[in-house]
């Protein structure tokens, strides 16, 4: 896993780069934010450690820079003033998280193994339920018995049942958590029909039961 | 029947004519008997044939039997075979409803390769059906009846296609391609299977 770290403090950056090789991390250590950017446009990076103040770019002008060059890396800041503007500048250019300093080095490691988890989560993610599973990046919906290609959006409908398995929605509430709104809920009511008949032809043991004008998804024998 | 064909099923060619006749007049009146209105109709359309003396031998000489007709009628269900094109899953498991009804015939096996579709993502549902034959002392022959939707058939010719090209490479990643738009198809398949079972319900 290649991790970019830019920190201009000598010390600490010598101490952070020993302490992520130690758990595993491929680490490429930059002192400004000029460097950063270089390193950027040169490597991959799975994860980025950008401190806030760095000479020659600040850490939210390479985010900027980033984001705008359509890098969706992963990014973790760090800021040494932990105001609430700092944090919230950070966030809203687009850092995934940050960290305050100073901060105890096992956080730091656990919040870089969470952001690195997430790409993972968000590239090729396998979702199970049931005996059924469904491959994000495929749209692959299987069980041992059978096999079908969901099209995008019943594999979106798909995932915000499995991780709302057993809770209730209306058409219209599925249209606006799955599809932020955007579709209509008589798609919505039509896409989990097309659902609860491909679960049935792959035998999953999990059906999508229809009560009054809700939708559930549950275990349930084929 | 061709005459290489007829020279090789012999006494048994008019029999096997007979059946072939028996089978299609059958299947058109079943599916008469649920609509003759052609925009309703159940089937896309229905296909009889008497296999081919050249493939029937091949497929004898694959199983080390005996190279005749009357090997091929003993140990062969498909010698005379019909296929049946339908517009919706739903549609064949009517059908295959209609024919086990039919006194002409006992159902001796259903093959549901639509619930369990082969590894290679073949879709299609066989039955085999026992009929009277009387023909050089046997008693009764295997037939099938192969039923498939527009999209199931469709796919099927297609690697049926392909399975005779010899020369195709990165065979694995065109077997894995295949298996995709057979499960593609499926997907589609249930998606028009529902869209006209809401249109129903209006």
């Amino acid at each position: 896993m290649k991790v970019l770290y830019a920190e201009d403090e000598m010390q600490l950056s010598v101490a952070v780069t020993e302490i992520l090789k130690m758990e595993g991390f491929d680490v490429t250590p930059v002192y400004d934010g000029q460097q950063a950017l270089d390193a950027l446009d040169k490597d991959y990076f799975d994860a980025v450690i950008l401190d806030i103040m760095m000479p020659k770019k600040s850490g939210i002008e390479v985010l900027e820079a980033m984001r705008g060059s359509g890098n969706h890396t992963n990014v973790l800041m760090l800021t040494a003033k932990a105001t609430v503007d700092d944090r919230i500048a950070g966030l809203t250019t687009g850092a995934d998280d940050y960290l305050a300093k100073p901060f105890a080095m096992k956080e730091l490691v656990a919040r870089v193994q969470s952001l690195i988890r997430r790409n993972s989560d968000y590239r090729h993610s396998v979702l199970h339920y049931a005996n059924f599973e469904l491959n994000s990046g495929t749209c692959e919906l299987k069980t041992d018995k059978g096999s079908l290609r969901l099209n995008n959006a019943e594999a979106e409908l798909l995932t915000f049942l499995v991780h709302n398995a057993d809770k209730s929605f209306t058409a219209r509430q599925i249209n606006e958590s799955v599809w932020n709104g955007k579709e209509s809920p008589e798609k919505a009511e039509l896409y989990i029909f097309y659902l609860k008949n491909k679960l049935r032809q792959i035998h999953a043991d999990a059906n999508i039961q229809i009560a009054g004008d809700t939708y559930t998804l549950c275990e349930e024998e084929s | 029947m061709k005459q290489q064909d007829l020279a090789f099923y012999g006494e048994f060619a008019p029999k096997l004519e007979e059946i072939q006749a028996l089978l299609m007049n059958e299947i058109q009146s079943m599916l008469d008997s649920i609509s003759t209105d052609s925009e309703t109709a159940v089937a896309e359309h229905i296909k009889c044939r008497i296999k081919d003396a050249d493939s029937l031998r091949e497929k004898l000489r694959r199983n080390h039997l005996p190279e005749t007709a009357r090997s091929g009628l003993m140990n062969l269900s498909d010698i005379v075979g019909a296929r049946v094109i339908t517009h919706f899953v739903g549609d064949i498991y009517t059908v295959v409803e209609l024919i086990k009804r039919n006194p002409r015939w006992r159902v001796e096996q259903i093959k549901d390769y639509i619930a369990a579709m082969k590894p290679n993502g073949y879709r299609s549902l066989h039955m085999l059906l026992a009929v009277p034959f009387g023909v050089g002392g046997i008693d009764e022959i295997n037939i099938e009846i192969q039923l498939r939707t527009i999209a199931m058939d469709c796919w099927a010719s297609l690697e049926h296609q392909l399975k005779y090209k010899k020369d195709i490479k990165n065979t694995s990643l065109i077997v894995e391609e295949l298996k995709r738009c057979a499960d593609e198809m499926a997907s589609t398949d249930l998606s028009m299977q529902t869209i006209r079972d809401l249109i129903n319900r209006r």
